[in-house]
């Protein structure tokens, strides 16, 4: 790493970014809300202390006494601590919804984890994620060609695969990749097949949405992916894309004009809105069910993707008795699956979903629905890890369930 | 009270030529700044400004401090304490200056102008002394663990509570003298020049001046910054709840 790589690398700020380091006061209001630095209690995972450790290498390069006596070099110490800070955050925003000046920490982390990786910081799991994405478009490294693998497992009869389509399902790597998704998977496509929607799977064609290349600091491969993305969607003339995964719905709907500059010809919908817009529509009639469940908001679908209201809506057509979680909506407590978390440290990230966890059993929860796989598979996993007697579903499964497909 | 030769210098110093100073370290420090953002890459990111969602946010979160009211009731009482201290001493600073007038509150009663003038400043000298102690303590204590200051999070806290030191000492220690007129300190002719109805006690009264410019001139080159930013970065968070609908 040369000094003048270094300079590049932590050029990459934007003025707002920038404003935003030199505003942050370091004040720790935020730290307690972090998910991660209560699991782990490391001063360096504190949200604060990573703004203090950018602003610092900031300076050391383009600082006032870097202007006038010239930079000084970045440690790979430093760099390392950095690292260690920026991958150890779940990327929930709870740090922008506490602090004072509204510092929009979900980019600025993103800019911190971009700057790792141009400083060839990134750690050594996420950067094998990088190449496992390389070689199969996932991040499961897994043949492309197995995407499809979840509708053989739930034996889904039709599995359309247009040229053409209205709609098109966009079912995400933690969905067609992770068996215990599968079943979203499957629901989503059996409710579509029964409202005899005009509608299509990619197959092979889809590619990671790119979510977790941005997660890993890697904007100019991700924008590779959007593009791809867009380009086989707008091919087969879809005018409505539904994904279930709130990372693909966060990235499609406001990362991918960003990333391709413009605004994309389709419209870009979470599976529980369509599923809304039936149910309100009385094209759904699902059964209530009596047991006792609780809504955990996905962090990238609530405070980051703007969908609080519409997945309790739907909630109210499935259950009479359900329940909120003291910390909800645009408040909610991440579950730890976010922010490529798994790679970097799955002990944080296992003992974060136990508290939901714990909580959702101690307000009498027989059900913790959620509506992203990342969630599902979290608190699965935690599920499995903690020993702790709960039913994860997610919300479209408890549709299909409710509707006896299931 | 008779000062010796060089301490008068320094003090002459203070009031006649360090105002100069101070007002060009100042501008330069904002244009420091300004240059420092502006030279960076502007990025795609931000919606545009969206007026009525700013206005809301910057009312609730940096007028009434919302966000902080729902994560530490403690902290959301200090800084409400804190910035009333910060208002009310720049108010009452404004007097000297013939901003405004003790007459301003006689219509309420010479008692209450009184009060205004005299027993409220006191106490609210007081008030924003203590603030300051908690915050400084509260960094303290939290530095290692859940935060990591830098040299100007303490550098702006310590010249502040130093300043407010020296005002709250020249309230408690009795005047060198008070004058049938009003005693006038020209800082510049014309433009800056402040009217006492006391001549107050030399050496608090001067080192005050002095670390008063200090942290003026620290303004912009310090972590205080965020006085101005911070409305910035509350404006652009409200236009992105609006954007995000939320
Ligand atoms: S985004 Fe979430 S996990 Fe990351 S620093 Fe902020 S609060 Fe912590
Ligand atoms: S609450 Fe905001 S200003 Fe305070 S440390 Fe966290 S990010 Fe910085």
């Amino acid at each position: 790493m040369t000094s003048r790589d270094a300079k590049e690398a932590l050029g990459k700020f934007t003025r707002r970014q920038l404003m935003e380091l030199d505003t942050c006061a370091h004040c720790a209001l935020c730290t307690e809300y972090c998910p991660v630095y209560m699991e782990t209690e490391e001063p360096g995972h504190a949200p604060g202390v990573r703004s203090s450790k950018a602003v610092k290498l900031y300076d050391k390069q383009h600082g006032l006494r870097a202007r006038i006596l010239g930079p000084r070099p970045v440690t790979d110490e430093e760099v390392e601590e950095l690292s260690d800070s920026a991958f150890n955050c779940t990327f929930c925003g709870r740090c922008m919804e506490v602090c004072p000046f509204g510092i929009q920490t979900h980019e600025l982390w993103s800019k911190v984890r971009e700057v790792v990786h141009d400083l060839e910081g990134t750690p050594r799991n996420v950067g094998m994620l990088e190449e496992m994405l390389d070689e199969s478009q996932n991040p499961y490294g897994l043949d492309p060609d197995s995407r499809l693998d979840w509708a053989d497992f739930t034996d889904l009869e039709e599995i359309p695969e247009k040229d053409k389509a209205e709609v098109a399902y966009f079912v995400g790597c933690t969905t067609a990749f992770k068996g215990a998704n599968h079943e979203v998977a499957f629901a989503t496509a059996s409710i579509l097949n029964m409202l005899g929607e005009d509608w299509t799977l990619l197959g092979e064609d889809e590619w990671c949405c790119g979510s977790p290349l941005l997660l890993a600091g890697d904007e100019h491969s991700a924008k590779e992916y959007a593009k791809h993305n867009v380009e086989v969607l707008e091919s087969r003339g879809v005018k409505r894309l539904i994904t279930g995964c709130s990372g693909c719905y966060r990235v499609f709907k406001w990362e991918y004009p960003k990333l391709l500059g413009g605004d994309l010809k389709f419209e870009v919908l979470h599976t529980l809105e369509y599923l809304l817009e039936k149910l309100e529509s009385g094209e759904l009639k699902p059964e209530k069910t009596d047991e006792r469940v609780i809504y955990h908001d996905p962090c990238e679908l609530s405070r980051l993707g703007g969908l609080i209201d519409e997945p309790r809506k739907v909630l109210a057509y499935l259950a009479n008795d359900w329940v909120e979680f003291a910390e909800h909506g645009i408040d909610v407590r991440c579950c730890g699956g976010g922010g490529l978390l798994q790679a970097s440290n799955n002990e944080a990230r296992l003992a974060i979903a136990k508290k939901r966890l714990d909580e959702a059993k101690s307000l009498g929860a027989e059900i913790i629905t959620s509506a992203c796989p990342s969630c599902k598979l979290t608190f699965v996993d935690s599920a499995r890890e903690h020993e702790v007697d709960i039913e994860v579903l997610d919300l479209v499964e408890l549709v299909a369930k409710q509707l006896g497909i299931l | 009270m008779a000062l010796n030769g060089a301490l008068s210098a320094l003090y002459s110093f203070f009031v006649t030529k360090l105002p100069y100073i101070t007002i060009a370290v100042f501008l330069l420090g904002v244009t420091y700044r300004l240059q420092r953002w502006l030279s960076a890459p502007k990025g795609p990111e931000g919606p545009p400004l969206h007026w009525p969602s700013a206005l809301k946010y910057v009312v609730l979160d940096v007028v009434l401090f919302r966000k902080t009211y729902k994560t530490d009731k403690l902290m959301w009482l200090v800084l409400v304490l804190f910035h009333i201290g910060t208002g009310g001493i720049l108010f009452g600073h404004m007097r000297g200056f013939h901003l405004w007038s003790a007459s301003m509150f006689e219509v309420l009663g010479h008692g209450f102008a009184e009060f205004m003038v005299h027993t409220l400043p006191l106490y609210m000298g007081w008030m924003f002394l203590a603030t300051q102690i908690y915050l400084l303590y509260r960094r303290t204590r939290l530095e290692g663990k859940q935060l990591q200051s830098l040299a100007n999070d303490y550098g702006a806290l310590v010249i502040l509570l130093i300043t407010s030191i020296l005002g709250q000492g020249m309230r408690i220690f009795p005047p060198e003298a008070i004058p049938t007129e009003t005693y006038s300190v020209v800082f510049i002719p014309n433009l800056i020049v402040l009217h006492l109805e006391k001549v107050p006690s030399h050496h608090w009264f001067f080192w005050h001046v002095l670390f008063t410019q200090l942290l003026v001139m620290y303004l912009p080159w310090s972590k205080l910054v965020h006085v101005v930013s911070g409305v910035a970065t509350s404006a652009l968070y409200g236009s992105r709840r609006r954007k995000y609908d939320l």
